[in-house]
């Protein structure tokens, strides 16, 4: 099986979705599947590269979206990729259900169901455009990723045990499991503690980066 | 009274400019300025989610474009308009890549509202948030999602979100009156 591995964030290599992103090829790999990435953001650079990840979204046998929520919806690239994506599929006719498409989602509000909506616009892309929907793993907490999973609270068990349960699943041909996408969405600490680091951090990185204006500022506001 | 409306129409469609001339028309007979800004002819770079914005130079992005003048007419605005072609129950890439860089107008600390984390208010006061859809055909449950996402994407909850798909309507007329009838939705005055 060919498995292509989308990236939606505009960090790369280093953002949290490449991450995950990568552990799920890992253990799609494990499983005897072929998988290669792209970068909606480097690809949308150049015709030349847009029409390569084109081709590589119409060679895989499926497709995993991993992305960062960004305002309840895909990052623009993404979205845009997707546009794409559904002219390419509506002029070719792609034969329905041959691809399927899986999402791997995080978003840095403390609660797993602000994915909801992306979700739902990546559920209605794949039934629009012919896709086999094949499940998605959302979790919320997504600041907590940038050291890697395996130094999350618990050294991300939960998280590493739903990707290997989806990698399992997608391997064969099926979906994503709602066992996987329940531990997933765990909270990995409360939510009041997440928040209060979550302010402490805004703190420390403003003073990194030496702004001159209060956190609150309104360069903006009239009158 | 002022109103931003944001023009997500692709290229090519014809559906989206006619909502929107609707619109800019409807909100003009109850004597609201309008901006239209049709993001398509915009240059704005996607969000680099570098937190610049917040941690850096605080309320305003670092990159200098286009996007920047949409964050200072919309925090000045007393309605915005998310104009688009329905997509996939979402909107364009056109919209998006504004919205995306509307987050200085957040405050980046966290605060509870309506059960759920969202970040702070930045400003005293925001504009009232409509949403302007366009599909060629009726689409419930692409329609269903995108009132959804307009609902969730209005970042004052004092502000009643409003949105309409309007389908297939080409004709002036009939988008003034759906536009008009948005309006009264919305409880902007007459």
């Amino acid at each position: 099986m060919n498995a292509l591995i989308l990236l939606g964030s505009p960090k790369g290599r280093s953002s949290a979705s490449f991450t995950l992103g990568a552990k799920l090829a890992d253990g799609l790999r494990e499983r005897g599947a072929a998988v290669s990435d792209g970068f909606a953001h480097h690809a949308l650079r150049s015709g030349e590269e847009t029409g390569r990840l084109l081709d590589a979204v119409d060679d895989a046998g499926l497709v995993v979206l991993s992305f960062p929520v960004y305002i309840d919806a895909l990052p623009a690239p993404l979205t845009r990729l997707l546009e794409l994506v559904a002219e390419r599929r509506s002029c070719a006719a792609a034969p329905p259900g041959t691809t399927r498409l899986a999402v791997l989602v995080q978003c840095g509000f403390p609660e797993a169901h602000q994915c909801d909506t992306a979700v739902g616009i990546c559920r209605l892309f794949a039934g629009r455009t012919g896709m086999r929907w094949a499940g998605a793993l959302a979790m919320g907490m997504g600041g907590q990723l940038g050291g890697g999973i395996e130094k999350l609270p618990g050294g991300g068990k939960l998280i590493l045990r739903a990707l290997d349960m989806a990698a399992e699943s997608l391997a064969k041909g099926g979906d994503i499991p709602e066992e996987a996408a329940t531990l997933f969405a765990k909270p990995l600490i409360p939510r009041w503690m997440y928040t209060f680091i979550g302010n402490l951090g805004w703190r420390v990185l403003m003073r990194k980066n030496r702004a001159r204006r209060p956190i609150g500022y309104r360069p903006y506001e009239q009158g | 009274m002022k109103a931003l409306i944001l023009d997500g129409s692709r290229e090519g469609d014809v559906l989206t400019p006619a909502a929107v001339d609707g619109m800019a028309a409807a909100l003009a007979a109850r004597r609201v300025a309008v901006e239209r800004v049709a993001l398509r002819d915009s240059a704005i770079a996607p969000c680099a989610g570098c937190f610049g914005c917040w941690t850096r130079t605080p309320g305003e992005c670092v990159t200098a474009d286009a996007a920047r003048d949409i964050v200072r007419a919309y925090v000045r605005s007393d309605i915005v308009v998310y104009a688009t072609p329905v997509t996939f129950g979402g909107y364009s890439s056109h919209l998006k890549a504004a919205l995306d860089r509307l987050i200085p107008a957040l405050d980046p600390r966290f605060a509870v509202v309506g059960g759920e984390v969202h970040h702070r208010l930045r400003y005293r006061r925001y504009p009232k948030t409509i949403g302007l859809g366009t599909l060629p055909a009726p689409d419930p449950e692409a329609e269903r999602m995108f009132a959804r996402l307009v609902a969730r994407n209005s970042f004052d909850p004092r502000q009643a979100p409003e949105a309409a798909v309007m389908t297939g309507v080409m004709d002036p007329e009939a988008a003034w009156r759906l536009a008009d009838h948005l309006l009264d939705r919305a409880a902007v005055p007459p």
